[in-house]
């Protein structure tokens, strides 16, 4: 049974991974503490839903709308809510996040009720038998997926142009503008990774489940993740997700389901007194 | 010249009285008027039972709207005042406030949350208001019987030792190892209670598996299921609750028949659980869903409903259950005659009394010291073949497990 | 010519119509106050009789209001107005009041349900408590500033919740706590007009207690400490001590609102204390202007009267169908969440001092207008 909860474990955390990884980008970008990030996966989830079952879309045209509608989701919540309140203290960007949940959701239930909805696609259901372990076909390509766009999303920031401009940006903004970067479209773009990031995260949990509005709730754990790995860090947020997977599928199978929710942020405690920059993040210099 | 604060607050204060005497009326305290008659619906029409209860409520409004459109009651129609609680007890307090004195009604029907019923206990009995046809039953409000509360739905012992009985028959099972999946609340407690009893009764052993009511994944609990190995598993719940386990279930390649709780025989339900897995998927009812049988009950209820575009809820298991309620409380204010009010509503009840449902249930049977109501429940499921709701068997069938 | 916006306040001998006018306002703003309390006491007579000076009213003209929502939103008042305080004047942001009710609701528990203790003693021991959740909540703050320490808030909740849980299943039931016997002496809190009276009080006393602790020498450290941290500390000002003190401060206060919400319902369960409970004192504080205790008052009025009236609209739309339909009546508790939404996100990008501060600017524009007004009749 072991092996059985470590694998579900590793393929929730690789979606955890995935959200976090979206968070970790605006946040690296634009300094923003996303809060409605939970309620970007459920966006997600409701996208697949329109374009499998309302457009009734071949699957990869699908994927492709979800992204794209995904992005420009990111860009508009960007423009319309972040931007304004550049320069601001950070209680009221928070706040703005936190009542974008408000809207989303509120919107969301009205456009599609708040039934939850079947979403079908054709990603492989089944199951695979190895010796004593049932691995469900859709948690591995769930893993798969989540794996290959954290893969290429590092390769992004690492080695194409693009991807480098946005990490200078990230890591001084006054030289980017000085250097004739456009900060404003760096900012965009990261917006737009992050929601479509997200996005990818709730086809599969939606996939894996059912597509509501409650999702947020699983979209959530993807901060405690994000913190615990290193909020600024690419790679701590991926290592958040797995930990944050595991530990909950771990404490729900060996204490009890609603434990699991107190070990994470127990975890996440652990981590803000003893170590608040994340076990792979920096040291921050304390600003006045 | 400007004029001074003081003068034009009294000038206000004058205007607002005058305008309120303009406006002010007579208000009866009963919820009984000339024309009309204010019955109330208490549910949770936007939270996490929301899908259940909102279209339990379409359904007793449709009832009445066919009513009133057939003229109405006595010369009265009846105009339903549904309020929202979101499942929160808070809001049940706040509603049955408004329901006694703010927008008086003769009575009201529903309340979904076993946990705000346990709360309103003790001030519903104590207060004059009858509650006629809850949809979730709680020992609160059920034991002893109170002349002031009539239970209206399938009840929780009855919906267990049919589920128990039918499968340990039909499976011929020896001493059975069952599971009960539930959410968290005092219903779900009580369901596996009575799950226990019977299933100890043939002598075998019941253990409750329990997950979150707004649950997104149930990996642990679908993996505790497989490791307890049962003959078959019972499952109380909102919707989430059966799919996701029957879901995660045939996602394992693992297939153990399923008895749900009535509430959930609901066409999203099957949808989203696709053959696969809901092919293993049976529902303890004691009303039957529209269009799944030809009994004048629900021939009515399929037509009415088609005539309102209501669609794939018509099939709904819980608008049925609403419309059932609906000629409940029709039934008992048509007994009333011309001179209704509550304290005769009440006494009209107090002895005990039966309604027909036309087929769409076993005949409802209330006496003085049971205000439990429907006892007789039978099992359906989905035939994916035909998309039909399949019957196993008639209600007379299945008395034997009621007894 | 004296073109100066802040004249009017000025004695002046040159003008003694604006000192006519200084002493009119001072009568006017007794007779505001007069009628205010009259007001608030004639209110829960209104909304029990149904009825103002004998004519009954309906329901719709009463907006839909019940005594038993003004109780709890006075309540919620407790709970925005010790949010405010720390948040907006203590500069400590934290979403972990629901946790801080239901620590209040467990000590009433304990105290009054299961050891028996009587109604007022509940009370003291449920601010208590709550002092100490605030110590120990505050603690990371003494590591960690600004977003990590929002975010132990959020942890903080969780594992409160958690506890919350536990206990209520080892004590008590599924079905929740119960509550009974409410009563200060042998008086008995058996009716809303009698919680009324008591919770009125309550808030009153909140609220003048709060607004004095900021303007003594402590308290205005405290605004020091929330505009400018390192200044203050240069000054002198103890932070951290300062900081842990504000949160016992405030924990007390939401502990005991928390206390009162558990009798007033007679019942709770782990999931009457929610995330999106806090979440909505956030809102409250917001809309009403962070820093600004009155706004926190209109904040948690607004939270009531939004849904009350929006469930009136909703109401007389029955018959309509459509969009409308879709909208108000399947949907209406959606849409209070909306317009309560947009409304925090419209005020955050162009009125970040919420009402209240929207209010300060109306007034200073209007004594603007009005003494350069008297300033030029004044001089002619």
């Amino acid at each position: 049974m072991l092996g059985q909860v470590l694998f579900g474990g590793l393929a929730v955390g690789s979606i955890y991974g995935l959200v976090a990884l979206g968070f970790a980008v605006i946040f690296k970008g634009t300094e923003v503490f996303n809060f409605a990030q939970g309620m970007f996966v459920v966006c997600g989830a409701y996208l697949a839903v329109t374009a499998m079952s309302v457009l009734g879309l071949p699957f990869f045209a699908g994927a492709v709308f979800i992204v794209c509608a995904a992005a420009l989701l990111g860009v508009l919540i960007h423009a319309l809510l972040i931007q304004p309140l550049s320069g601001r203290p950070m209680l009221s960007v928070i706040m703005i996040t936190i009542a974008l949940c408000i809207v989303l959701r509120a919107l969301i239930e009205m456009i599609f009720g708040s039934a939850g909805r079947p979403l079908s696609t054709p990603l492989p259901s089944g199951v695979i038998t190895l010796g004593s372990l049932r691995i469900s076909k859709l948690h591995l390509t769930a893993m798969l997926v989540s794996w290959v766009c954290m893969g290429g999303f590092g390769a992004f920031f690492r080695f194409t142009p693009i991807g480098l401009l946005m990490r200078a940006t990230a890591d001084g903004h006054e030289a980017a503008v000085v250097s004739g970067i456009n900060v404003n479209l760096m900012n965009r773009l990261a917006w737009a990774i992050g929601s479509v990031l997200a996005a990818v995260g709730g086809l599969f949990l939606g996939q894996l489940q059912i597509v509501s509005t409650e999702l947020e709730s699983i979209g959530l754990l993807a901060l405690p993740a994000v913190v615990i790995g290193g909020m600024q860090s690419i790679p701590g947020a991926i290592v958040g997700g797995l930990l944050v997977g595991l530990v909950e599928q771990l404490a729900a199978s060996y204490v009890s389901p609603k434990s699991s929710d107190i070990f994470i942020y127990g975890l996440l405690l652990l981590i803000l007194m003893f170590r608040p920059w994340g076990l792979f993040g920096q040291r921050e210099l304390g600003r006045v | 010249m400007k004029i001074p604060f003081t003068i034009k607050t009294t000038l206000l204060a004058l205007s607002g009285s005058v305008a309120l005497l303009a406006t002010a009326q007579e208000l009866p305290s009963d919820g009984v008027y000339k024309d009309h008659i204010d019955w109330g619906m208490l549910m949770d029409m936007s939270g996490p039972a929301s899908e259940a209860q909102s279209t339990y409520v379409k359904g007793f409004q449709d009832f009445m709207r066919m009513t009133n459109e057939a003229g109405g009651v006595n010369g009265r129609k009846i105009n339903v005042l549904a309020e929202d609680n979101r499942y929160n007890a808070a809001t049940d307090k706040i509603v049955y406030e408004k329901f006694v004195a703010q927008t008086p009604v003769l009575g009201f029907s529903g309340m979904g949350s076993s946990g705000g019923q346990s709360a309103l206990a003790p001030t519903i009995r104590s207060g004059k208001v009858p509650v006629l046809g809850t949809y979730t039953p709680t020992k609160a409000l059920l034991e002893p019987a109170s002349p002031l509360t009539y239970h209206g739905m399938c009840s929780y012992k009855a919906m267990a030792q049919t589920g128990v009985g039918y499968f340990v028959d039909t499976l011929k099972l020896k001493a059975p190892k069952v599971v009960t999946v539930a959410i968290e609340s005092a219903g779900g407690k009580e369901f596996h209670d009575y799950v226990a009893e019977s299933v100890a009764k043939v002598g075998g052993t019941a253990t409750a598996v329990t997950m979150k009511i707004s649950a997104v994944d149930v990996t642990p609990q679908v993996l505790e299921i497989m490791n307890l190995k049962p003959d078959f598993i019972t499952i109380y719940g909102v919707n989430n609750t059966a799919v996701l386990t029957m879901k995660g279930l045939a996602q394992y390649g693992v297939k153990i028949p399923a008895v749900a709780i009535t509430y959930l025989a609901q066409p999203q339900i099957y949808a989203a659980m696709g053959p696969q897995a809901g092919e293993n998927y049976y529902v303890s009812t004691c009303v039957s869903p529209g269009g799944s049988d030809n009994t004048p009950g629900n021939l009515e209820l399929t037509a009415f409903a088609e005539k309102v575009g209501r669609g794939a809820l018509k099939e709904d298991i819980n608008y049925a259950a609403g419309w059932m309620t609906g000629q409940l409380v029709l039934n008992r204010i048509a007994a009333l005659g011309k001179d209704v009010s509550r304290a005769r509503l009440v006494d009209s009840m107090a002895n005990g009394f039966s309604v027909d449902t036309k087929g769409l249930t076993a005949p409802i049977v209330y006496t003085k010291d049971d205000h439990s109501g429907l006892k007789v429940h039978k099992l359906i499921s989905f035939d994916y073949a035909t998309g039909k709701v399949k019957h196993h068997g008639e209600f007379r069938d299945y008395e034997k497990y009621v007894k | 010519m004296i073109k100066n916006s802040n004249s009017a306040d000025h004695v002046s001998p040159i003008h003694s119509s604006v000192e006519g006018r200084d002493n009119m306002s001072h009568m006017a703003r007794n007779v505001r106050w007069a009628l205010a309390i009259v007001a608030l006491l004639y209110l829960p007579v209104v909304l029990t009789d149904r009825a103002i000076f004998g004519i009954p009213l309906s329901n719709a003209q009463l907006l839909n209001l019940s005594l038993t929502q003004i109780n709890l939103m006075l309540i919620a008042m407790m709970g925005a107005l010790s949010l405010n305080f720390l948040t907006g004047c203590a500069g400590l942001i934290s979403i972990g009041h629901a946790a801080l009710y239901a620590v209040g609701a467990m000590t009433a528990a304990t105290a009054g349900t299961l050891w028996g203790w009587p109604f007022t003693l509940v009370l003291l021991a449920a601010g208590v408590t709550g002092a100490s959740a605030g110590f120990l909540a505050g603690l990371p703050s003494l590591r960690v500033r600004g977003l990590y320490f929002v975010l132990s808030t959020m942890a903080l909740h969780y594992i409160v919740m958690y506890a919350f849980l536990e206990y209520q299943f080892k004590f008590f039931d599924v079905v929740g706590i119960p509550f009974k016997n409410a009563s200060l002496g042998s008086f008995e809190l058996s009716t809303p007009l009698r919680w009324y009276g008591f919770l009125l009080l309550l808030t009153v006393l909140v609220f003048w207690g709060l607004r004095n602790t900021l303007r003594s020498r402590e308290g205005q450290a405290l605004t020091a400490m929330r505009d400018h941290e390192l200044a203050a500390t240069s000054l002198g000002v103890n932070v951290r001590t300062l900081r842990l003190k504000a949160f016992m401060l405030s924990s007390a206060i939401a502990s005991v609102a928390g206390a009162l919400y558990a009798y007033y319902l007679t019942n709770v369960t782990s999931e009457s204390f929610g995330i999106g409970f806090a979440i909505e004192f956030i809102a409250m504080i917001i809309v009403g202007g962070m820093g600004s205790l009155g706004g926190s008052l209109v904040g948690a009025a607004l939270w009531l009267l939004l849904p009350s009236i929006i469930n009136l609209i909703a109401s007389q739309a029955n018959e309509t169908t459509g969009l409308v339909h879709l909208v108000l009546v399947d949907h209406k508790a959606q849409l209070v969440q909306l317009i309560f939404g947009l409304l925090v996100v419209v005020l955050l990008i162009f009125a970040p001092d919420g009402l209240a501060g929207l209010s300060k600017q109306w007034q200073k524009r209007k004594r603007n207008t009005d003494s350069s007004a008297s300033a030029h009749k004044g001089e002619a």
